[in-house]
């Protein structure tokens, strides 16, 4: 089967490639795989205090159009905010790397790393917000803890 | 456009619909009728005769593949059950699984780099005993009595099993590579 020229660029230079750490509050991981091809990608995202993505990585073990689809969307995500990354839909990478319809779902595995990796950041964030926001709930465990 | 459902393999070759097929019967059905649809044994007759033995004897020769491979194996009787209705319709990976994977590639992609045989050999071993170990899981799942219960146990299994081949067949390139 031919790759499109792009595929081809992003496969054999692609963007991004690498790992954020995962425990920085400030990064979202979306980790997902193929269950049909048992391709795997991860992609990271970091976000500023102001809610836009500064950063993007990913790594991916599959084929050439899964390298390619996740490669465009860590380029897409920088800059964007959370809001607007959630709306990069697999029909755009599709459609800018001109894939054939029997590699379809290696852009709909970009879109659900994309989508997971905010999901994320989100909860992560929620976590922390609820944490500082209840005061104390750290205090009577430790108490007892200690009895 | 679909394309139209291939014939059931286990149906086309007669044999019984199990996962632990004997390999030696597999082999054996598939040489009788081989041999019976040959197109020597059929050059005499009329041409939609020929037609039909060369294109009965290539489906054969689909099944066969697909039976002897257990990946497909599974596949067919997941299909056949109807617990499954295509590749890829099964659930999504688990997220400990796919962290696994990813450690496990990514390791396998480090002793490429430094074209470290002691541990690619270190990781294929790993792999070769966690792939038999999910062929007789499959097995045990599929085929016993109430196999319905297991059905999304066969499927993890099943997706499972992939992750693996296709982290074998990375290494067989880089073997390549590497000779």
């Amino acid at each position: 089967m031919a790759y499109s020229e792009k595929v081809i660029e992003h496969y054999e230079n692609p963007k991004n490639v690498g790992t954020l750490d995962q425990d920085d509050p400030s990064v979202g991981t979306g980790l997902v795989g193929a269950p049909a091809c048992g391709d795997v990608m991860r992609l990271q995202i970091k976000v500023g205090e102001d809610g836009v993505i500064e950063d993007a990585r990913f790594k991916t073990f599959g084929c050439g159009s899964a390298i390619a689809s996740s490669s465009l969307a860590t380029e897409w995500l920088k800059g964007k905010s959370l809001d607007e990354a959630g709306e990069i839909k697999n029909s755009h990478i599709a459609e800018e790397l001109s894939l054939p319809p029997v590699k379809i779902h290696c852009s709909v595995l970009a879109e659900d790393a994309i989508k997971s990796a905010i999901e994320d950041f989100r909860r992560k964030r929620e976590a922390r917000r609820a944490l500082q926001g209840d005061a104390p709930p750290a205090e009577p465990e430790r108490a007892e803890a200690r009895v | 456009m679909p394309e139209p459902a291939p014939p059931d393999p286990f149906s086309l070759l007669g044999l019984e619909p199990v996962f632990r097929l004997d390999e030696a019967v597999l082999e054996a059905r598939h040489r009788e009728l081989a041999a019976a649809l040959h197109p020597d044994r059929h050059h005499a007759e009329a041409p939609r005769a020929r037609r039909q033995a060369l294109g009965a004897a290539i489906e054969v020769n689909a099944a066969f593949r697909q039976l002897r491979d257990p990946v497909r194996r599974a596949e067919a009787l997941l299909v056949r059950r109807g617990w499954a209705v295509a590749a890829g319709s099964e659930p999504r990976p688990a997220p400990e699984l796919l962290m696994d994977v990813m450690e496990q590639r990514e390791a396998l992609a480090v002793a490429r780099r430094a074209r470290d045989r002691a541990s690619l050999e270190r990781l294929t071993r790993g792999m070769v005993e966690r792939e038999a170990a999910l062929v007789d899981r499959l097995g045990e799942l599929l085929d016993e009595p109430a196999a319905e219960a297991h059905a999304d146990a066969a499927l993890r299994a099943l997706v499972e099993l992939r992750y693996t081949r296709r982290f074998l067949d990375e290494v067989r390139a880089i073997e390549d590579e590497l000779d």
